[in-house]
């Protein structure tokens, strides 16, 4: 199915997380048509899956939820999920696009009432908790969902469960034969909001992430912290649920490193003092160990540190850990040299963070179109020519810096789709 | 702390394989990686922010610096690319020069620049020396057969020296002699800085009989059987090259010594005894073996060099290299003279075996300023490293 939609005075923004709603909202509001497409079956990127998120600390649905009502409310915006960009042609001003809609095998008559998700008896890995526990192939992807409409993930569906789940829907919303929809629009400008993955802890050697399950990233921790994660939000060792006593934290965890991503990404120093915060929300007392090469609090954010740093349970020890034993009783042993004291020390911790940097989504994964980036792989802008990066599509930054860019990049792709 | 950079310092490691020293930014990744630092002693990150502070007097002092064994596992690891255990073999080239004296003969040792003397002076020497003695002809081939290489120096009637050893010693004993006594100045003017250094200079001294039994001989034990080389990750198969290679020479210089006895003490008592070895000799034979595992060694370091500075995992320097070719000179002309010697060609014999006096006096005479040094200095610093962490210490 094909059909045509959009004018020249169009806007294009490829993905919704926080930078994508943002520069959204901020084209729309001024009146412009904007198309909205998104990969994931649900808008709100990686912002969704945090516990708390900076400046305020505030959980994600304060932030995510006042957009997604901007957004419900504007009819300018058209959402697509599940979506990606095909291909686009054309020139500056006046492209054309070709989206491709992955199908859901749920039409509009979802309630979300869950009914297939129960009956549903398929089991895989949750993606969305980092494989931390199991969803069902009729799954909604997490409880803040927008749209709030659930999805099925075909590949992971047996016969049987393709039975339960029809005769579980009493709406008719499922439809297993749903096929992949193409629709190509006419947009004057782009904005390239595809954001970051987490760098691939398996990659850094020496950190043998896959060798415990006590050696955990930090968006983990996010999801092991927040009440809609694997564990309701307490703060146990997986695998064995053990509760906290001492934990520690590699900084630098393959981040500004030539073996795996050469750029600091400028929010896992603060990421970790956020993460301090949860800890001794529910642990009081547990020794807490940072390895740092530097530690770099932007702007303000020194005052947040020094509070946390005065802490007299929590150490810091400058020198980055460079290897790690995984323990017969489920704990870690991380080794570093204390540059200060120019002593080697071993420490053993029931838990370790490996504070992962971000990493350009199309550095992995190359966008359909010929962009300008950087040797990362972040985009560089070229206004002239309508394709604009925002958030962390452009540089490895914070929700309030994402936030900001997307609004700069909203104010070029409207010039230009003005024109 | 008051830091008077030595520029000269930072200027030469950079010239010498350290070109990528002011990259590190000290997170420290390299002393956990590396096998032989020890939780109380680690290096080499602390090494590197001397080199970039051009801290000279640390780096001359520190033992840590000598026992690096240059495996290569930091520059595997380092996240920076600031390659320190190339920097670490730089540093160790400059305190060679730091503590060879006379000075300008260490200086000429240092770079490349040196290397027309390096060549040249010892060919002069023993061009003048074979054109004093005389001998300075190319013998038949019957002379030939029947003495080999015996009277290269000429042959004078006197039975109780022969001409040839007088020439030989003539040459090589006052180069080792100097090489010997430069080394003894570096290294008791080093194990001094380093024990004022560690602050060691109120403790107990061992005897020269305890220093023996308890530093010495166990770095002696460690060192033959390859120990800490063992440990090493990134280039393992470097112990295949560098064992056989330090066997090789220590056989040599028991065939050596054993050459000097029988010609110049048994020699006297039994004539015959003079001229080459027979074949059928077990020394000739253990001496033949010897000269296999010196090729085979040194054509394993050779090519292992070749593919690290091929994978960018190392720089070529002339420090490195010097060493290889001259070990490599040494084994092919004296194989090479041999052969020679068995085909019954006396002009080539002769330039070759010309060739091989030229490379084994530059072997000798400048030990203590190449990176043969290393085994005066390695082996100093292990003993320091015993004495540091001995009871001795800490008193």
């Amino acid at each position: 199915m094909t059909d045509e939609q959009g004018t020249s005075g169009a806007v294009l923004v490829v993905g919704g997380g926080i930078s994508g709603l943002t520069a959204t909202l901020e084209a729309a509001e001024v009146g412009k048509d904007v198309f909205l497409v998104e990969k994931n079956p649900s808008l709100g990127g990686r912002v969704s899956q945090m516990y708390q998120y900076f400046p305020k600390l505030c959980p994600p649905s304060c932030g995510l939820e006042i957009n997604y009502r901007r957004i419900r409310d504007n009819r300018g915006v058209r959402v697509y999920t599940m979506t990606t960009v095909k291909s686009v042609s054309g020139t500056p001003g006046n492209y054309e696009v070709v989206l491709e809609t992955a199908p859901r095998y749920v039409n509009s008559n979802c309630t979300a009432c869950g009914a297939c998700s129960e009956a549903c008896p398929d089991e895989v890995d949750n993606e969305f908790n980092f494989g931390m526990d199991k969803r069902k192939a009729a799954y909604i992807p997490h409880e803040m969902a927008f749209p709030r409409r659930y999805v099925i993930d075909k590949e992971a569906l047996s016969a049987e469960g393709a039975e339960a789940i029809q005769a579980a829907c009493k709406y008719d919303a499922i439809d297993l034969d749903m096929p992949a929809e193409t629709r190509t629009i006419r947009v004057g400008s782009i904005v390239w909001a595809t954001g970051w993955n987490p760098y691939d802890a398996s990659k850094i050697e020496n950190l043998k992430f896959d060798q415990s399950d006590a050696i955990i990233t930090n968006m983990m921790m996010e999801r092991l912290a927040s009440p809609n994660g694997p564990t309701k939000g307490k703060i146990v060792r997986p695998g064995d649920n053990k509760e906290i006593e001492s934990v520690a934290f590699v900084q630098c965890a393959g981040s500004r490193d030539e073996n795996n991503l050469r750029y600091c990404s400028y929010v896992c120093c603060m990421a970790t003092f956020k993460q301090i915060t949860y800890i001794r929300e529910q642990y009081p007392a547990a020794k807490i160990y940072v390895y740092y090469i530097d530690l770099r609090t932007p702007g303000k954010y020194e005052q947040f540190s020094d509070k946390l740093m005065d802490d007299k349970n929590s150490f810091f020890i400058k020198g980055k850990v460079a290897d790690v034993i995984p323990e017969e009783d489920g704990g870690v042993t991380v080794i570093a040299e204390d540059a200060l004291n120019a002593k080697k020390i071993s420490q053993k911790v029931d838990m370790v963070v490996l504070a992962t940097g971000m990493q350009a989504v199309q550095a992995l994964a190359p966008l359909p179109v010929a962009l300008h980036t950087d040797s990362d792989g972040f985009i560089i802008s070229e206004n002239e020519k309508g394709m604009i990066a925002a958030g962390c599509a452009k540089k490895a930054s914070d929700v309030v810096t994402c936030t900001q860019n997307s609004t700069a990049a909203a104010l070029k792709a409207i010039q230009i789709s003005g024109r | 702390m008051d830091v008077q950079p030595d520029l000269d310092l930072i200027r030469t490691l950079k010239a010498t394989g350290g070109d990528t020293l002011k990259m590190c930014y000290q997170c420290s990744t390299c002393a956990v990686v590396c096998p032989l630092s020890t939780d109380g002693n680690p290096f080499p990150r602390q090494e590197m922010i001397y080199a970039q502070w051009g801290m000279a007097d640390k780096l001359l002092k520190d033992p840590n610096v000598f026992l690096c064994h240059q495996c290569g596992d930091c520059t595997a690891s380092c996240p920076r690319g600031a390659k320190p255990g190339d920097v670490m073999s730089a540093i160790r080239s400059y305190a060679y020069t730091f503590y060879g004296w006379p000075k300008p003969l260490a200086k000429l040792c240092a770079n490349e620049k040196g290397l027309p003397w390096l060549v040249g002076i010892p060919t002069v020497i023993i061009l003048l020396m074979w054109m004093i003695s005389g001998g300075m002809t190319i013998p038949s081939h019957e002379e030939f057969a029947q003495h080999g290489y015996t009277q290269f120096f000429g042959h004078w009637g006197f039975k109780w020296y022969a001409k040839n050893i007088f020439f030989i010693v003539l040459i090589m004993v006052p180069s080792l002699g100097l090489a010997l006594y430069s080394a003894w100045r570096g290294l008791t003017t080093m194990w001094k800085a380093m024990r004022k250094e560690a602050g060691l200079e109120g403790a107990y001294r061992p005897s020269a009989n305890q220093a023996w039994k308890e530093f010495i001989w166990p770095s002696f034990v460690e060192i033959l059987q390859h120990k800490r080389f063992d440990e090493c990750g990134e280039q393992h198969n470097r112990k295949t090259g560098h064992l056989p290679l330090m066997l090789s020479f220590i056989g040599l210089l028991i065939v050596t010594l054993w050459s000097l006895f029988r010609q110049d003490v048994l020699g006297l008592i039994y004539p015959s005894l003079h001229g080459p070895l027979p074949m059928t000799d077990p020394f000739k034979v253990f001496a033949n073996v010897c000269a296999i595992a010196l090729i085979f060694g040194i054509a394993v370091l050779w090519s292992n060099r070749v593919r690290l500075e091929k994978d960018n995992k190392t720089l070529p320097t002339f420090f490195d290299w010097f060493l290889i070719w001259e070990i490599a000179a040494v084994g092919i002309t004296g194989i090479g003279a041999e052969l020679f010697r068995w085909m019954g060609m006396p002009v080539v014999g002769y330039v070759i075996y010309f060739l091989h006096l030229v490379s084994i006096m530059m072997l000798f005479l400048y030990l203590p300023y190449t990176k043969l040094a290393h085994i005066l200095f390695r082996t100093t610093a292990y003993a320091f490293d015993k004495y540091r962490e001995s009871s001795f210490a800490k008193q």
